[in-house]
C-alpha cells in the first residue's frame, strides 16, 4: 500500500508541476483525438442518417456490419492500417507511418462507426411525428430531414463524443501507427504502457489520472446530453 | 391504403367540395387518420386515384411541395419542435419563404387567434396540452391553408380550449376553408349542416348531412357543383 499512496502523491507532483512529458503527451492525445473524431463524425454521422432516413435492399446487412465494426479491437485496425502505410504498403510513398496523421487515420476508422451507430440509433428513436409534421406544414423533405437533424441534435451530439471517448482511450492504434515517438506520437496511453513497463509507475499513474479526468468529463456531458 | 397485409382504407369514392365542413366518424382504427394522411398528401394510395382542384395528383416531390401548401394536418397529439412558440408557428411560413415583420403579423395574429398572445417566446415542450394543441392549431392558422385537417382536435384538451379551437374551425369553415376534422366522438348538437362521412374498419359505411333537428339526410340529396377534392378507383 505504501508503493501505491507514494506513487500517488508522486504523481499528484507531476500533474502539478506540468511535467513537459506528461504536457506533450496530454497534448498529443487531445490533438489526434479531436482530429480524428472531427473526421470520423463527418464521415460516420451523415452515414448514420443515410441509412437510418432510407428504405433499400440490404439495410439489415448494412446495419449489422455497422454494429460489428463498434467491435473490431484496436490492434486489428492498427494491423490493417499499417499494412496500408507501411513502407511496402500501397501508402508507403506517403510517409505516414509513425506520424500523428496515421494516428488520426485509425482514430476515424475507430470512431466512424460509432459516430454512425448512435446517429443510427437517433434517428430510428426520433419521435415518428416529426417528419409528417415538417412535411404538412410546407416544408420541402431536405428541409424536413434538417429539422429532423435539429430535433435530435442531442443525440448527434452523444455520437460525436462517443467516438471521441474511443479515440482517446485506445492504445492499439496509437502505439502500432504512432510508434509512442516521444514529444511527437506518443499519447497517454501509449506512454501509460512505456513508462510503467519502464518502472515509472507514478508518471504512468499521473498519465493515467488525467486520462481518467478526460474520459469522466467525456462521459458526463455524454449522460447530460442523453437525459435532455 | 395498407399497412403491411392490414389494408387500413378501402373506399370506393369519396368527393369533398371546397369550403365544406366534414366529420369523419368511427371508432379507433376505423382509417380515420389513414384517411387524413392522404388528403394531407403525406401518404399515396396503394390503389386508385387522389384528385385536387379536379386534378390527379402528381406524387412527385416539387407537384408535393406545393399540394402540401394548400392542405395542412393538425395530429391528435401534435408534435411540438424543440424551440420556442414563434419558431414552431414560423416554421411553415419560413418554408414558404415568408420572414421578417410580415412573418412576425402572421405569427402574431396566428397566436392571438386561439388565445396564445404573449406565449411566443415560450418554449414549446413545456406547455400543457391544451396549450401545445392550440400553438399547433394556431401553426395551421399562420398558413391560411385552404384545406384544414383536425385528426381528433378534442380528445385531449380541457373544456376552454375545446370552445377557442371549436370557434376558430367555425370562423375558418366561414371563410371558406375547407375543414375536415376526424372524431370518434358524437358530433355535437350545435354543429348542424355538416357532413358526416361514417367510417368503419377502414370502409365507408354511412354519408350524411346533420341538421337542427336531428335529421340526416344522404349524400345523394345533396347537390355540388364545385367538388374539389376526392378520391376514387381508377378515376
Amino acid at each position: 500500500m505504501g508503493f501505491l499512496f507514494e506513487s500517488f502523491v508522486a504523481s499528484l507532483g507531476l500533474i502539478a508541476s506540468a511535467s513537459p512529458d506528461i504536457v506533450d503527451a496530454v497534448y498529443t492525445s487531445l490533438a489526434v483525438s479531436i482530429g480524428a473524431t472531427v473526421f470520423s463524425s463527418v464521415l460516420g454521422v451523415p452515414l448514420g442518417l443515410l441509412v437510418g432516413l432510407s428504405e433499400f435492399p440490404l439495410k439489415r446487412l448494412v446495419i449489422t456490419i455497422l454494429n460489428s465494426l463498434m467491435a473490431v479491437p484496436t490492434v486489428v485496425v492498427g494491423l490493417f492500417v499499417y499494412g496500408f502505410i507501411s513502407r511496402q504498403g500501397p501508402l508507403g510513398a506517403l510517409g505516414l507511418l509513425f506520424t500523428p496523421t496515421a494516428i488520426v487515420i485509425g482514430g476515424v476508422l475507430l470512431a466512424a462507426p460509432i459516430a454512425a451507430n448512435f446517429s443510427l440509433a437517433a434517428v430510428r428513436g426520433a419521435d415518428p411525428r416529426i417528419l409528417p409534421t415538417a412535411l404538412t406544414l410546407g416544408a420541402s423533405r431536405a428541409r424536413a430531414i434538417v429539422r429532423l437533424v435539429a430535433e435530435i441534435r442531442f443525440g448527434i451530439a452523444a455520437a460525436v463524443i462517443a467516438g471521441f471517448g474511443r479515440v482517446v482511450s485506445e492504445v492499439g492504434v496509437a502505439m502500432m501507427l504512432g510508434g509512442n515517438i516521444r514529444g511527437y506520437t506518443r499519447t497517454m496511453t501509449t506512454a501509460i504502457a512505456l513508462e510503467t513497463s519502464k518502472g515509472e509507475f507514478a508518471f504512468g499513474m499521473a498519465l493515467g489520472i488525467v486520462l481518467l479526468a478526460v474520459a469522466f468529463a467525456v462521459n458526463v456531458a455524454l449522460s447530460m446530453l442523453q437525459r435532455r | 391504403m395498407a399497412y403491411g397485409q392490414r389494408t387500413a382504407l378501402d373506399i370506393p369514392a369519396l368527393e369533398l367540395e371546397e369550403g365544406c365542413r366534414v366529420y369523419l366518424v368511427g371508432a379507433n382504427g376505423s382509417g380515420k387518420s389513414t384517411l387524413l394522411s392522404l388528403l394531407a398528401f403525406l401518404h399515396p394510395p396503394a390503389d386508385g386515384t387522389l384528385f385536387f382542384n379536379g386534378r390527379p395528383v402528381e406524387w412527385s416531390p416539387s407537384s408535393l411541395l406545393r399540394l402540401r401548401w394548400e392542405a395542412t394536418l393538425v395530429h391528435q397529439s401534435p408534435y411540438l419542435f424543440h424551440e420556442t412558440v414563434f419558431s414552431n408557428v414560423a416554421f411553415g411560413l419560413a418554408a414558404r419563404g415568408i420572414e421578417g415583420s410580415e412573418q412576425r403579423r402572421l405569427v402574431s395574429k396566428a397566436l392571438e387567434t386561439v388565445g396564445l398572445e404573449g406565449f411566443a417566446h415560450r418554449k414549446a415542450r413545456a406547455l400543457s396540452g391544451g396549450e401545445a394543441q392550440r400553438v399547433a392549431m394556431a401553426r395551421a392558422l399562420a398558413l391560411r391553408p385552404r384545406v384544414l385537417l383536425l385528426d381528433e382536435p378534442f380528445a385531449n384538451v380541457d373544456r376552454e380550449t375545446a370552445w377557442v379551437l371549436r370557434d376558430v374551425i367555425l370562423v375558418l369553415a366561414a371563410c371558406g376553408t375547407t375543414v375536415v376534422t376526424a372524431t370518434h366522438d358524437l358530433i355535437p348538437p350545435c354543429e348542424a349542416g355538416v357532413r358526416i362521412v361514417r367510417l368503419a374498419e377502414g370502409r365507408l359505411c354511412a354519408d350524411t348531412t346533420s341538421s337542427r333537428n336531428g335529421r340526416a339526410e344522404t349524400a345523394d340529396d345533396r347537390t355540388g357543383p364545385d367538388r374539389r377534392q376526392g378520391a376514387g378507383p381508377g378515376r
